[in-house]
């Protein structure tokens, strides 16, 4: 059982008095970015990127500091939609239905406890599934060689489309957008500058600091602008906090059933906390039937999102660790911030440097029970930070970013480029383009052409390297199959209509 | 829809531009069959054909209770917050890292409607108090610009 005593050796390193106040720190910072309007997990991690490495924090604990806060801002998250029903982020928009009717009702405490538990749950399960199958994944994929990363990666793409539902089209285009302007800065393997424009700042590239606080932070100070609502009351946690042991009993089975759901849905590549947290209150509805109160303050339509949210959020680790090809935008961000560290995640990984990897894992589980335990006497604090306004919000946030942004090179023509893609990322979501395939091309596109270019020299330029190995057959066929599910959504869309239209 | 298609054909014409600027990068001598031009062009082909439909067959946009329809007002007030935070980059290393964020910070809280006083005093105090944090506490430089007289 190595897999135990390498879980141990994990503890070992998560415990240590200076991760665990790592942690902390990074759990009460990520609650805090995750309450704020206009910052999401996604630019939670990504400005704290550049200060954990001013900081001087050892890899592992700068991973730590990042999953602690990841997991801070959906908690935070969570609090706007029970208390505010304003949804921080996508995935949180399921919560918001039922949490906010049982905060109406006088259990705005118990709700978010609860939450918090079946987050936990969710990334309890999510973490031992991790436990068992990332090491099997990983010298699974030792065997992979670059013609199967590329075609992976493709797959991955791919998959974002497929599994996005109603734009497919916008996509792939927002994903494409990443793609390519990963390829600006100088080419590693031949030397020659590549779109640069003979500007010295862009010799080395697009940071990817300025890339993601550009997209979400700009372009959300943007778009609060025009938001309707503001200085709305948020609904008053008072009386009693904490679940009693009967609510968690009457919830226990959904946690079970969303967060292996949450699991399996976090693993591949694409689906996401967004997808696994509308799949979870979905079927959970169905289950209930008439005996649930869905939608007017359900205790299991509370839970069942959350878990899944939990428990997927978790499994997104487990390709990015395993394989190196991110998942969602926040794990992209984690290889952004791994990269700084040049580590490169993949199968050697596990064998290289187990200390992070089985650290990350182990502080996933710590700073989940410290998000249960903080939730207690932290939580009249918290709402107390959803009063304050947006004017004295947003100028502090800009001010924020561009210290993230100025701490990456130190130089100013940074802070330009911020509010430029800043202004296309705006623009970009008025027209409905989802901007997390953005990112996740950005990431993925260095790999993709350096792992293309590699299978090529390889086979000497000879292309049937890249479907003749049976994995690369294997993939492709997934990849097939996923581009087919949004053609096939349509068409059935469309039979509907049609049959609508001649039934009238 | 018209917005759509503007914005699909100005990514096009983008598209057509780099691939133009794209197409003379060879490597000078090269061991490797894929040069550094294949992988940017084949993206770009891909961007323009995803493109090419956008423009001919816009998809409808979907507009969320919360989101009013632009006005001209709404307009103003993004071109307002673009110069900021345009003034906040430019004056950045020049007047220093206090300085620029009141000058950017101050109006931009007016822009969110906060009123003269209380926007000046709280921008006031949290640009002073991040430089603190985070010059002194966490050890990311920031230019003291103006106020470089004040350290010694």
């Amino acid at each position: 059982m190595d897999t135990f005593s390498y879980l141990g050796q994990g503890f070992g390193v998560a415990l240590s008095p200076y991760n665990l106040v790592t942690a902390l720190c990074g759990t009460l910072i990520g609650t805090v970015v995750g309450l704020l309007p206009g910052l999401g997990p996604i630019n939670g991690v990504a400005l704290l990127i550049p200060i954990a490495f001013a900081l001087g924090l050892p890899p592992e604990s700068a991973l730590i500091l990042l999953a602690a806060v990841y997991l801070g801002c959906e908690y935070g998250g969570r609090i706007s939609s029970i208390l505010l029903n304003i949804p921080g982020e996508a995935s949180t928009v399921m919560t918001t239905l039922d949490g906010y009717p049982m905060a109406r009702q006088g259990l705005a405490g118990v709700a978010l406890s609860l939450s918090a538990w079946s987050s936990f749950i969710g990334a309890l399960i999510a973490t031992c599934g991790m436990v068992l199958f990332a090491p099997l994944l990983a010298k699974w994929a030792i065997a992979f060689g670059p013609a199967e990363y590329f075609v992976l990666m493709v797959f991955a793409i791919v998959c974002l489309g497929g599994m996005a539902g109603d734009r497919p089209l916008k996509t792939f285009i927002a994903a494409l957008i990443g793609l390519f302007l990963s390829s600006v800065g100088i080419d590693a393997n031949s030397g020659v500058y590549r779109f640069t424009g003979d500007n010295v700042h862009l010799a080395d590239g697009i940071q990817f600091v300025v890339l993601v606080l550009g997209l979400f932070s700009i372009s959300e100070i943007l778009l609060l602008l025009e938001k309707t609502h503001r200085g709305q009351e948020a609904v008053k946690a008072t009386g009693r906090m904490m679940f009693n042991v009967k609510e968690a009993a009457s919830v226990f089975a959904v946690n079970i059933r969303c967060g292996l759901l949450g699991f399996i849905m976090g693993v591949l590549p694409g689906a996401g906390a967004t997808l696994a947290s509308a799949v979870a209150y979905m079927t959970e509805k169905r289950l209930a039937g008439a005996t649930g109160t869905f939608g007017q303050g359900d205790k299991r339509g509370l839970a069942a999102p959350e878990t899944a949210i939990g428990a997927s959020a978790c499994g997104a680790l487990v390709p990015m660790l395993t394989l190196g090809v991110p998942g969602s935008g926040t794990t992209a961000v984690m290889i952004g911030a791994l990269s700084l560290y040049n580590i490169t995640p993949g199968p050697l990984l596990f064998q290289q440097q187990p200390d992070i990897v089985w650290g990350l894992i182990a502080s996933l589980f710590i700073a989940n029970v410290m998000l249960v335990i903080l939730n207690i006497p932290m939580i009249r604090v918290f709402t107390r930070i959803l009063a304050v306004p947006n004017w004295a919000l947003v100028p502090v946030i800009a001010i924020i970013t561009g210290i993230g942004v100025y701490a990456v090179h130190a130089t100013t023509f940074d802070l330009f480029l911020m509010v430029g893609i800043g202004i296309f990322g705006y623009i970009l979501r008025k027209l409905d383009f989802p901007l997390s395939p953005v990112l996740l091309g950005f990431i993925l596109g260095g790999l993709m052409e350096q792992n293309l270019r590699r299978a090529l020299s390889i086979s000497n330029g000879a292309l049937d390297i890249l479907w003749s190995s049976p994995i690369t057959f294997g993939v492709w066929v997934l990849t097939a199959v996923m581009l087919t599910v949004p053609l096939l959504r349509l068409w059935r869309k469309r039979t509907k209509a049609r049959r609508a239209l001649a039934a009238a | 829809m018209a917005l759509q298609r503007l914005f699909a054909v100005a990514l096009l014409l983008a598209c057509a531009a780099l691939a133009v600027m794209a197409w003379p990068y060879q490597a000078a001598f090269s061991y490797e069959p894929v040069g550094p031009r294949a992988y940017p062009l084949l993206m770009l082909g891909l961007m323009g054909a995803g493109l090419s439909y956008l423009a001919v067959r816009p998809a409808a946009i979907v507009h969320s209770d919360e989101e009013p329809p632009m006005d001209r007002a709404t307009l103003l007030k993004i071109g307002a917050c673009v110069v900021l935070l345009l003034v906040f980059a430019g004056t950045f290393e020049p007047l220093g890292f206090i300085p620029a964020s009141m000058l950017a910070g101050i109006p931009m809280a007016r822009l969110y409607g906060g009123r003269w006083l209380p926007s000046a005093v709280v921008v006031s105090l949290m640009s002073v108090g991040l430089y603190l944090l985070f010059d002194k506490a966490m050890d990311v430089p920031l230019p003291l610009g103006l106020l470089d007289v004040l350290e010694n």
